[in-house]
């Protein structure tokens, strides 16, 4: 049962749905490349973050064994990534390599300390889990001193932590404004309905009857714009990583973030495009007919 | 049997003002009644109210076994379901052809048989004559083929009455005259009509109870034909516009049954 007429309502329907889609997911696009940055940028600060260095130096005269036992309970700890532990022997060649200078052939013994570098958990990279660290590390006897740089430690948690509030701020406002912004596009494609839908009201058909080919059609429109948003997201990091290729071992580290930053696009997609047609459609539903025009 | 609607001392408020007061209407099945009045003189409130897109704030009302007084909004559908509304402007769903706009009340109202369906879609059709046009988008009809879709959407669930906004306002005289004889047609057929229309004419020629909207008050041929028959037979003799009192019953001595009165009249205009 489907007229000619029919056919060219249904086109033309699509067309103003295409608008409808075209903004949402320029929305999401414009939310998953935020959010792609931000998570961007925990994995670099994290990065950085496990860069420092803890040199744990020990006192002289150790046996090897209590060394690498050592070694072990500390490469246990939560806070610690990894642990390697540098000889005697091995400090003094990368002294000289760095200094190009032979000084033990000047001082014809080995000034420097053996020693167990640790790298530490980015979460654990905060100056006071660093100071509690370094309690615990003390107590044993073995240790003599714990170096560290700590001024790099201090300005660089200061700085991520404004540059990931400031980005976190931007992604909540961004959030908010596209909720806003899609949540008025429904609204707007609704409006030239609003008589329908009063019509359908009149002849006895209940809400949610009038409302489920609406929310149907919404539902449809979120995913479609989620994948359009989700392959510009995808087309902007395959680019950026044609230019900067640095991101690419970053990414593939990552797999699941980004895996569920596309996911997250996806759902939102179809949850705000749904919640907002319901939300349209009832109020046109609780409208008096006067109230219309 | 109980009165198909049974008004008593009704305010009916519109944003605010109140429009009608102590309106106090019953209408038996198988009526056919005018509702006349000037602009504005709260004949589509009143109608509105019955189909309860307007809350009645005072006063008593009952339409279809439905109390419009503790009406919820999720029973508003099931009310509906039981009256036929028809519009000046036709109200037809503009997305989708004839036929899918009658679809789509029996699928609204629960219908699920594709074959029951599509015979009561075509009875509908058969009554107002227009299935050969259920192909048509409701653009690419006349405005008199357009209220025909209208009448037969409102018969679709054989309701038990219908409401008509001045059903015959946008179209000339000849389509009136159809719409006219069919609104007759079915009341014959024992649906309740009741019509608001400013088309005076139309009164004359084919006479029933009149209901008319002036001053805030509802006033009743009924009742006045009752009281004081010579005059309100004059009000119908005399031409239209903004007369003073008012209308009636073109047979008093049929008051009981007022669809008989137009029945014969029908007839005998056959």
């Amino acid at each position: 049962m489907s007229s000619q007429g029919e056919k060219f309502e249904k086109r033309r329907l699509r067309g103003s749905y295409a608008s409808t889609i075209v903004s949402i997911s320029l929305v999401l696009f414009m939310l998953g490349l935020l959010g792609f940055i931000a998570l961007h940028g925990k994995i670099l600060s994290d990065y950085a973050k496990e860069k420092i260095e803890l040199m744990v130096l020990l006192k002289e005269n150790q046996k090897e064994a209590d060394i690498l036992q050592f070694k072990k309970s500390l490469d246990v700890m939560p806070a610690v990534k990894s642990a390697e532990y540098i000889t005697k022997q091995q400090a003094a060649e990368v002294f000289a390599k760095s200094e190009n200078d032979d000084f033990i052939g000047i001082l014809d013994f080995n000034p420097l300390p053996a020693s167990i570098n640790l790298h530490l958990h980015a979460q654990f990279t905060t100056p006071s889990n660093i100071a509690k660290l370094k309690r615990d590390i003390l107590k044993n006897d073995m240790v003599k001193e714990i170096a560290f740089d700590k001024t790099l430690v201090g300005s660089m948690n200061d700085n991520l932590e404004t540059i990931s509030l400031v980005l976190l701020i931007f992604c909540g406002l961004l959030f908010i404004i596209s909720i806003a912004l899609i949540n008025n596009t429904i609204r707007l494609a609704l409006h030239s309905k609003r008589f329908l839908i009063k019509t359908m009201q009149l002849v006895g058909a209940t809400g949610s009857f009038i409302r489920r080919p609406f929310i149907e059609t919404g539902i449809v429109n979120g995913i479609l714009a989620s994948v359009i948003a989700s392959g510009l997201l995808a087309g902007v990091i395959y680019l950026g990583q044609k230019e900067i290729p640095d991101l690419i071992e970053i990414e593939l580290q990552n797999a699941v973030l980004f895996g569920s930053l596309f996911g997250i696009i996806f759902v939102l997609g179809i949850l705000i495009s749904w919640f907002s047609t319901y939300l349209a459609v009832r109020k046109y539903l609780r409208l008096h007919s006067d109230d219309l025009y | 049997m109980a009165n198909l609607i049974h008004l008593e001392k009704v305010t009916i408020y519109q944003s605010g003002n109140s429009i009608l007061a102590d309106v106090s209407i019953e209408m038996e099945p198988g009526e056919f009644v005018y509702l006349i009045g000037k602009t504005g003189s709260g004949k589509s409130s009143l109608l509105k109210t019955l189909y309860a897109e307007l809350p009645i704030v005072e006063g008593i009302g009952v339409i279809a076994n439905f109390n419009l007084n503790t009406l919820k909004r999720k029973e508003v559908p099931m009310l509906r379901r039981k009256l036929g509304v028809v519009f000046q402007d036709f109200q037809l769903l503009t997305d989708r052809n004839v036929y899918n706009n009658l679809l789509f009340v029996l699928k609204a109202t629960g219908w699920k048989n594709k074959t029951e369906i599509d015979a009561r879609i075509k009875e509908a059709f058969d009554k107002v004559g227009m299935w050969e046009k259920r192909n048509k988008m409701p653009h690419e009809l006349s405005g008199g083929e357009q209220q025909k879709v209208a009448i037969a959407r409102a018969l679709l669930n054989h309701p038990e009455i219908i409401l008509a906004d001045e059903p015959t306002g946008n179209l000339d005289p000849d389509i009136s005259d159809d719409i006219m004889q069919l609104l007759f047609e079915i009341s014959k057929a024992g649906c309740a009509v009741l019509m608001a229309t400013h088309n005076y004419q139309l009164l004359e020629k084919y006479p029933s109870r009149i209901l008319k909207c002036e001053d805030h008050k509802v006033i009743d041929s009924k009742i006045q034909s009752n009281a004081e028959p010579t005059e309100s037979e004059a009000i119908l003799a005399a031409d239209h516009g903004p007369d003073p009192v008012i209308d009636q019953d073109i047979l008093p001595a049929n008051d009981s049954e007022p669809p008989m009165s137009s029945e014969e009249y029908i007839l005998s205009n056959d």
